[in-house]
């Protein structure tokens, strides 16, 4: 962190002949500078920089750093506690190999469980891939609900599977329920009882799920190349918006349309390897499926090119 | 006011319904006569003598001069404030206080809160919710000895192990009770809210042959839930849209949109097709009232296609 030494209190550095000049820090020399004038105002500022330069391919056994890891001052409350480490030499075990100094209190027992679940959470949005960005949003949201303590008695992993969720949703990128649950071991229902809690606690909403959200991530998992991808965003898209599938969740819609792009092309996947990805039933597929195939030509982009003509499209 | 609340013992089981609630029938006359169960106002007479009933009416005549004065309305909807009164007491003997009229919330003394989803001034919907199922319980007064109520009486399950209740079905009217040890019972299925009384009757009956000293204590009626059908296709995404802070809709967990409704407290699945499932009343008057507080929001998201 940049030492600015001006602070808002009485002792303010600054150049004499410019007081409204900000100062410059120059932290190799130590020094303060004066922009308009090139005055060095203060002088044997610390340097706050790294004491060592550590490389990660040597095999240096202990690490010469005398600081811990970074704060992390959202999230932590700020703890500036130290404890004392477990012995290393042969002096700290006495007679029977046990060590003599046994502090393993926990440091901080209030923060503890908060701890545990940002580790879950990590390990959940790693095992998706998820970036960096929409697990500290997770992370945020699961400080917000657990200090409010209004959903206290649920599990914790579900309070951080429901964070997870809604953190995907509020970031655009929304991941269903079953690839939660995937990557949890906290059943759907309970992730989404614990959701609707959770929007009810922090009296926030999220926007609704449309088609087009999972179309890209269903299509690479798939292999199927960006054409097709396009083909069945539009599919989806309009079959929305012609009414043709009242009442059916996002997810089953765009997953028939996926279909009916796949099999009009010439990468053609079967429905089952399609529910798998997305995670609905074959027969779901085949239920959305039926309703969008009589109007099949009005939901093609124009620029398609069929491999298979829209007429020799299966029918089920 | 007394007389909503009392249980007066002389009645029999077929007490008729208008008698036990007479604050109820505030409903038009065109209310669907086949359901044979609407509360009509107080005509019949069975067990109730000619001079009671006179007292009885004129009393809802004085309840309605009250509430005349108090809200400062037109006769018209002299009882459609809900929010000052009762639903039960609303205008019992106006035959021409329509469900609908429960829109006209521009009244001065109604404040129109932001919590109250926004009516217009609109004529009544014309439909009514239809009862599917009311949970009452009530408490016989004395402990109960499940296993030889299991043993001896007929249409009883009871298995310690799953559930710590009998389980008990009668077939007229048509309900399940739950039984427990305590002397409580819960009753549960009927389609009225005299069928529910009736039929914890009829359980209390078969408790009492059983031989032990069952009373009749504290009959409370805890839900009730109604469906109706509003003949036309609705765009939930409109309606989460605009009415966040009350709905949820989350296709993936159910296909209807779940509305909390905040005043009267009910809560409403709304589904695609157009029919809404309202449940968590405690009078009727709160289903009806919470259908005609969502009819106006329905229409203005129907789909046009």
């Amino acid at each position: 962190a940049r030492a600015t030494s001006r602070a808002l209190a009485l002792p303010r550095v600054q150049c004499p002949n410019h007081p409204d000049a900000l100062l410059v820090e120059d932290y190799r020399a130590g020094d303060m500078i004066c922009p308009e004038c090139g005055l060095v105002v203060g002088d044997r500022v610390i340097d706050v920089g790294s004491e060592w330069r550590t490389f990660t391919n040597e095999k240096a056994v202990k690490d010469p750093s005398r600081v811990g890891d970074a704060q992390n001052p959202l999230l932590n409350g700020g703890d500036l506690t130290t404890m004392i480490s477990k012995g290393t030499g042969a002096a700290s075990f006495d007679e029977f190999g046990n060590s003599k100094y046994q502090n393993r209190r926990t440091m901080s027992s209030s923060d503890r469980a908060m701890l545990n679940a940002f580790k879950e959470i990590t390990t959940m949005a790693d095992r998706i891939n998820l970036p960096r960005n929409i697990i500290d949003r997770t992370n945020n949201l699961f400080k917000q609900v657990y200090e409010q303590k209004s959903l206290k008695g649920r599990a914790n992993d579900a309070i951080a599977s429901a964070c997870l969720y809604i953190a995907c949703r509020q970031e655009g990128v929304p991941r269903t329920f079953k690839e939660i649950c995937a990557v949890s071991r906290i059943s759907k229902k309970e992730i989404g009882r614990c959701f609707k809690l959770i929007l009810k606690a922090l009296e926030t909403s999220v926007d609704l799920i449309t088609t087009g959200d999972f179309m890209s991530r269903f299509c690479s998992n798939l292999g199927l190349p960006k054409q097709v991808q396009m083909a069945a965003t539009f599919i989806a898209r309009k079959a929305v918006e012609l009414d043709l599938v009242p009442g059916r969740s996002p997810i089953s819609v765009a997953a028939a349309a996926i279909y009916m792009a796949s099999q009009a092309s010439a990468e053609k996947k079967t429905q089952k390897e399609i529910g798998d990805i997305a995670g609905v039933a074959d027969v779901t597929i085949r239920q959305s499926y039926r309703l969008i195939y009589p109007r099949a030509a009005d939901l093609f982009p124009p620029d398609f090119k069929f491999d298979t003509p829209v007429d020799k499209l299966p029918q089920l | 006011m007394d007389q909503n609340n009392s249980i007066p013992p002389f009645q029999g089981l077929a007490s008729p319904q208008g008698a036990m609630t007479p604050g109820m029938p505030i409903f038009s006359p065109m209310m669907p006569y086949g359901s044979g169960l609407t509360p009509q106002p107080v005509q019949n007479t069975n067990s109730l003598s000619i001079l009671e009933e006179q007292q009885r009416q004129q009393q809802q005549q004085q309840q309605q001069a009250q509430q005349a004065q108090q809200a400062n309305t037109g006769p018209g909807t002299s009882g459609q404030t809900p929010q000052l009164f009762h639903s039960q007491t609303v205008g019992g003997s106006t035959t021409t206080a329509l469900p609908g009229s429960t829109s006209l919330y521009a009244t001065p003394l109604t404040p129109m809160t932001p919590i109250t989803p926004a009516t217009p001034a609109s004529e009544s919907s014309g439909i009514v919710p239809q009862l599917q199922n009311i949970v009452s319980t009530v408490n016989l007064g004395c402990k109960l000895d499940l296993k030889t109520i299991a043993l001896r009486a007929r249409n009883a399950e009871y298995n310690p192990k799953r559930f710590a209740a009998v389980i008990m079905r009668i077939r007229e009217p048509r309900t399940t009770a739950l039984i427990f040890s305590s002397g409580k019972m819960v009753c549960t299925g009927a389609k009225s809210e005299e069928q529910s009384r009736l039929a914890a009757r009829k359980y209390a009956r078969v408790v009492q042959k059983l031989g032990f000293p069952a009373k009749f204590l504290d009959f409370k009626i805890q839900n009730m839930v109604g469906s109706c059908d509003v003949k036309f296709p609705i765009r939930l995404e409109g309606l989460v849209l605009t009415h966040q802070q009350f709905s949820s809709y989350e296709p993936e967990l159910f296909p209807g949109l779940i509305y909390r409704m905040i005043k009267p407290r009910i809560v409403l699945l709304i589904f695609v097709s157009g029919k809404v499932v309202l449940t968590g009343a405690k009078v009727r008057g709160e289903i009806y009232e919470a259908f005609e507080n969502i009819y106006p929001i329905l229409k203005g998201f129907r789909k046009t296609t």
